[in-house]
């Protein structure tokens, strides 16, 4: 078995396809890491002023100073310091920025001049606690690796498109009059395709934390998400959670969003009779989701949230509210996954096995 | 060892690819000889357990392969009729992969492999890739991954496709001494490559065995029907397309030998001649040739 498993996992990674998906999906995590990042920029109401680097460094000052617990006190003394010192022209003073903490604090306690408007914390935050602090380099990470982790599922599903079709093209005749090629065959297929496109999502999600780590340090991980700057306050995740516990469940969500996919890819691969049928199959029922005209008020959207594009996208699934107590409806994605991995494992081992050379 | 069929039938559609079919084989080398369409490779298939018979049943010693699984694809050697593997493998590696679903130990699968890649004269290309490989080698390739596991059931399904006439004989005497105590099935159109090395050939024809028996006995079910007549080569192509010519030889002296299949003799000079496999096969596999015409001739 192991020795099938080893071959499997060969073929899986010569081929030219695996190799180009790996590549561009580590390019792509690089310039938008990059581009993010030199993108950046912050002025400190004061005299600093930057993009890139400069920008961090200016941010994470100004976060410094007020980091910690969210009060009262804290946002009189932020919006003083952060008064608009020009005319806005009519402009809506929460949506020019200066700089991330800036941003967080005008859109929850300023009116459109820029001045107090009159909430407390409490009055907005109710009775949570909000750590506030440098959260915006994580949650920049969060978002360009949505993108990354919808591409990395569908790279997923491109490698193991061919792991049973790619067979049906002649090779199917020796493996399934084998001994073992109605049964440990498929079972290695099955290993070495869900270990590929799981190992394909870790090297993703390692490289962008890991340039995160390096580019915006560690210390924005414990803060609250529910104060992040103007581009999350609209339609994001509406839980007092940490930015590490919501990468976390980024985390988790690519990994069911991948199992899921690569599930669904199984069964795909063994029905379809070739490769670029099995592909465009499982792209189509990957991608059709999100193209259903559904509304997120309406009940059939949890459903589809369940399915792996929502599981990758993240945001939809995290904002739909508790199932029980403390259990958010995001955490129904694991066994959404193993419930379409077991059923594309059953179903591809068992049309392997009948497949009927022509 | 004994594969029976019993009322072997395999339908595709409306057309009928093997027709009730009973069969007994004990060990032994059998030549499937059939035009193309006969059902051979339905039949190999059925055997191979690729395909459903329609109805019927295939045992071997009494218990249906399908029951038997794993333990009859233990026993079994196959090498189909468009023999592929992965190219980007090489021959040495395509043969461990094999032998892994085949459930060969490691150790025994490289010695296997090793023996087998000398046995087809492929020992110095084993750590080629196999896209490098020409349609030839390919094919020997084939033959020796179906060998790895030393299999009871040997099914080789046009095996010299593609081989030149010196790998030819190489196959004839490997499967010659390979075929001790075993079922070794040969399917082929090309009748030399059974007539030598099979024990039996059975002849296929719309799905159903027309003739079966040993290669030297059975020509002489056509005896006296077998004739030898020289002609002026600048006519024989008329003769050959009027009668069932088996074959054609032109002499030094401008004519030529044609070997024709008749009933009675096609011209006055026809010398009847002993018949051979070919002749046999050409008799059952005859189409319809301008045989009205040849009276007039």
């Amino acid at each position: 078995m192991k020795k099938l498993i080893q071959f499997e996992l060969r073929k899986l990674c010569a081929a030219r396809l695996t190799q180009a998906a790996f590549l561009t999906l580590l390019l792509l995590s690089a310039l938008l890491g990059f581009s993010t990042y030199q993108n950046m920029y912050a002025f400190d109401g004061n005299s600093r002023e930057g993009t890139g680097r400069a920008a961090v460094e200016i941010d994470q000052s100004i976060a410094e100073n007020y980091g910690g617990l969210l009060t009262d006190e804290k946002v009189r003394r932020m919006m003083e310091a952060f008064q608009p010192t020009q005319d806005l022209h009519g402009m809506h003073a929460a949506y020019l920025y200066q700089n991330a903490l800036q941003s967080a604090l005008f859109c929850n306690f300023s009116d459109s001049n820029g001045n107090w408007n009159g909430l407390s914390v409490s009055d907005v935050f109710g009775t949570e606690e909000i750590q506030i602090g440098y959260t915006y380099g994580w949650l920049k990470t969060s978002q360009n690796m949505v993108k990354l982790l919808i591409l990395s599922s569908f790279a997923a599903a491109m490698i193991t498109a061919p792991i049973f079709s790619g067979e049906y093209e002649g090779v199917d005749q020796i493996i399934l009059t084998s001994r073992y090629g109605k049964t440990k065959c498929s079972t290695a297929k099955v290993i070495a395709g869900s270990f590929t496109a799981l190992f394909l999502t870790t090297v993703v999600s390692a490289v962008n934390l890991i340039y995160a780590f390096v580019l915006y340090g560690s210390s924005g991980l414990g803060c609250s998400i529910l104060f992040a700057p103007a581009d999350f306050s609209e339609a994001y995740i509406p839980f007092n959670l940490t930015c590490g516990t919501l990468l976390q469940y980024q985390i988790l969500l690519a990994f069911t969003g991948t199992l899921g996919i690569t599930g669904i890819t199984f069964a795909l691969s063994a029905v379809c009779k070739n490769p670029m049928l099995s592909l465009a199959a499982s792209a189509a029922v990957y991608f059709f989701p999100v193209m259903l005209p559904v509304p997120e008020t309406s009940p059939l959207f949890k459903f589809l949230t369940l399915l792996p594009i929502y599981h990758a996208q993240f945001v939809s699934l995290m904002s739909i509210g508790q199932c029980s107590g403390s259990v958010l409806y995001a955490q129904l994605a694991v066994p959404a996954a193993l419930l379409l991995m077991g059923a594309g494992i059953f179903i591809s081992r068992r049309v392997f096995a009948k497949h009927q050379v022509s | 060892m004994e594969l029976k069929t019993t009322g072997l039938t395999k339908k595709f559609g409306s057309k009928i690819a093997v027709n009730h079919l009973n069969i007994t084989l004990s060990n032994g080398v059998y030549g499937l000889l059939g035009a193309n369409g006969a059902g051979k490779t339905t039949l190999i298939r059925l055997l191979c357990s690729l395909q459903a018979p329609t109805s019927g049943k295939i045992v071997l010693n009494g218990k249906d392969i399908i029951a038997l699984d794993e333990t009859y694809r233990h026993l079994l050697g196959y090498l189909p009729q468009h023999f592929r593997c992965y190219p980007d493998f090489t021959a040495f590696d395509f043969l461990l992969y094999v032998s892994a679903l085949k459930g060969l130990s490691e150790k025994n699968a490289k010695k296997r492999a090793s023996a087998l890649l000398e046995a087809v004269g492929l020992s110095a290309e084993s750590r080629h890739k196999i896209k490098t490989f020409s349609g030839g080698m390919k094919q020997r390739l084939g033959v020796a991954q179906a060998m790895l596991n030393n299999p009871h059931i040997l099914i080789l399904d046009e095996p010299t496709a593609g081989l030149d006439p010196k790998e030819r004989i190489r196959f004839r005497n490997l499967i010659s001494a390979f075929a001790q105590n075993r079922i070794v099935i040969l399917s082929t159109h090309i009748v030399s490559d059974v007539e030598c090395i099979a024990e039996e050939i059975m002849m296929m024809k719309s799905g159903a065995i027309v003739r079966r028996g040993n290669p030297q006995e059975i020509p002489s079910e056509i005896d006296g029907q077998v004739w030898e007549c020289t002609v002026p080569t600048a006519h024989a192509k008329r003769y050959a397309a009027a009668f069932h010519t088996s074959n054609l030889r032109n002499t030094d002296r401008g004519e030529t030998v044609l070997r024709i299949l008749s009933d009675h003799p096609p011209m006055e000079n026809a010398v009847c001649v002993p018949p051979n496999l070919e002749d046999l096969y050409l008799f059952y596999f005859k189409g319809d040739p301008q045989s009205e015409k040849a009276h007039s001739i």
